[in-house]
């Protein structure tokens, strides 16, 4: 009942955006622009360039939204967005492999002062977050913030459900190696 | 079973799927991949309670100013394409009254009138024939300038 609510609110939403209705759209950036900019900010560490990437994505969705057939949810298609913008910012980094690579110990977690050892391991996670495959990134990501589900992911990625779990283990693989060896 | 079997599975064992009772008897007696799946878990926890970035207060207000100024563009664009159209429309409407009329007799030009004309202009046209080179290349600059003003104008505005 929820979903048919959020769905036919959603539905006049894009209506009333279509018809060129500037406060629908005003409606429209204030319910997605928290999902948006988290997304776009965990990918750009330059908070300045996110806000301006952020920008960009209601821009795009702005100009798309003629063309937008209710045929995936708003949120859905928006994130979609997210990830092409993502993909484009992204310059080519040099990357390593990672599969296979961590040879050594990985390195032992202690227990003892664990507040510490979070915030030293929080610090070089977002480090290797970077560093993985944007595609990967924007999984990590979406599937950690409030709102985005299994659904939302598959459908944005145009991937199967059980696909999306795969890739999720996959992309925390390449993290946990970049922590045992690069980030260390 | 060797640690590189279990390396694929840390990540669903640190989720607590529930798998072969091999990989949990192997992790029991594995330092190693105890150790991993430590870190796998750390991850899992620290990813799950990373605090999501706010967007800051003018955010929407920003998009609206920038979608306020791209729609500004483009109907400034059509504005353009529709003046273009129309003065084209004209100037053939006029083309075809005098063609018309010259074919039907009634505009007629007497041959000592274009000559003088043609006296008239013949200097300026044969100056700037042989400043040709200077000529097109002062219109290429002219026509550059114009050209990455617009597109300098048209980044500024999204």
């Amino acid at each position: 009942m929820a979903q048919e609510m959020t769905s036919t609110s959603e539905h006049e939403l894009v209506a009333r955006c279509r018809e060129g209705d500037e406060q629908a759209f005003r409606e429209l950036v204030e319910r997605y622009k928290g999902l948006v900019f988290a997304l776009v900010a965990r990918s750009i560490a330059d908070r300045a360039r996110a806000e301006e990437v952020a920008q960009d994505v209601f821009l795009k969705v702005h100009r798309g939204l003629p063309y937008f057939r209710g045929e995936a949810r708003l949120s859905t298609w928006i994130y979609r967005i997210v990830v092409n913008v993502l993909a484009a910012e992204r310059r080519p980094m040099k990357t390593e492999p990672l599969e296979g690579s961590g040879d050594g110990p990985p390195r032992e977690f202690g227990v003892a002062d664990r507040a510490f050892e979070d915030l030293a391991l929080r610090n070089r996670m977002e480090k290797a977050i970077a560093r993985l495959p944007v595609h990967y990134q924007v999984l990590i990501n979406g599937h950690y913030l409030k709102g985005l589900r299994y659904e939302d992911l598959a459908e944005a990625l145009d991937l199967p459900m059980g696909t999306v779990k795969t890739h999720l283990h996959r992309a925390k693989r390449q993290l946990r190696h970049l922590l045992e060896t690069e980030f260390r | 079973m060797r640690c590189d079997d279990l390396d694929d599975v840390i990540e669903a064992l640190a989720e607590g799927d529930t798998l072969s009772a091999e990989y949990h008897a192997h992790v029991a007696g594995c330092s190693r991949c105890q150790a991993r799946l430590a870190m796998a878990r750390a991850v899992d926890r620290l990813l799950a309670t990373r605090e999501a970035p706010v967007p800051p207060a003018a955010f929407t207000f920003r998009v609206m100013e920038r979608v306020g100024r791209a729609e500004w563009r483009a109907e400034q664009l059509v504005d353009v394409g529709f003046n273009v159209a129309v003065a084209a429309g004209i100037a053939l409407v006029v083309a075809g009254v005098v063609g018309l009329a010259w074919s039907l007799g009634w505009l007629t030009v007497e041959r000592p009138t274009l000559e003088a004309v043609g006296a008239a202009i013949e200097p300026w046209v044969s100056s700037t024939l042989a400043r040709g080179p200077t000529v097109v290349l002062a219109a290429l600059l002219l026509t550059s300038a114009l050209g990455l003003w617009w597109w300098v104008e048209g980044e500024a505005s999204l």
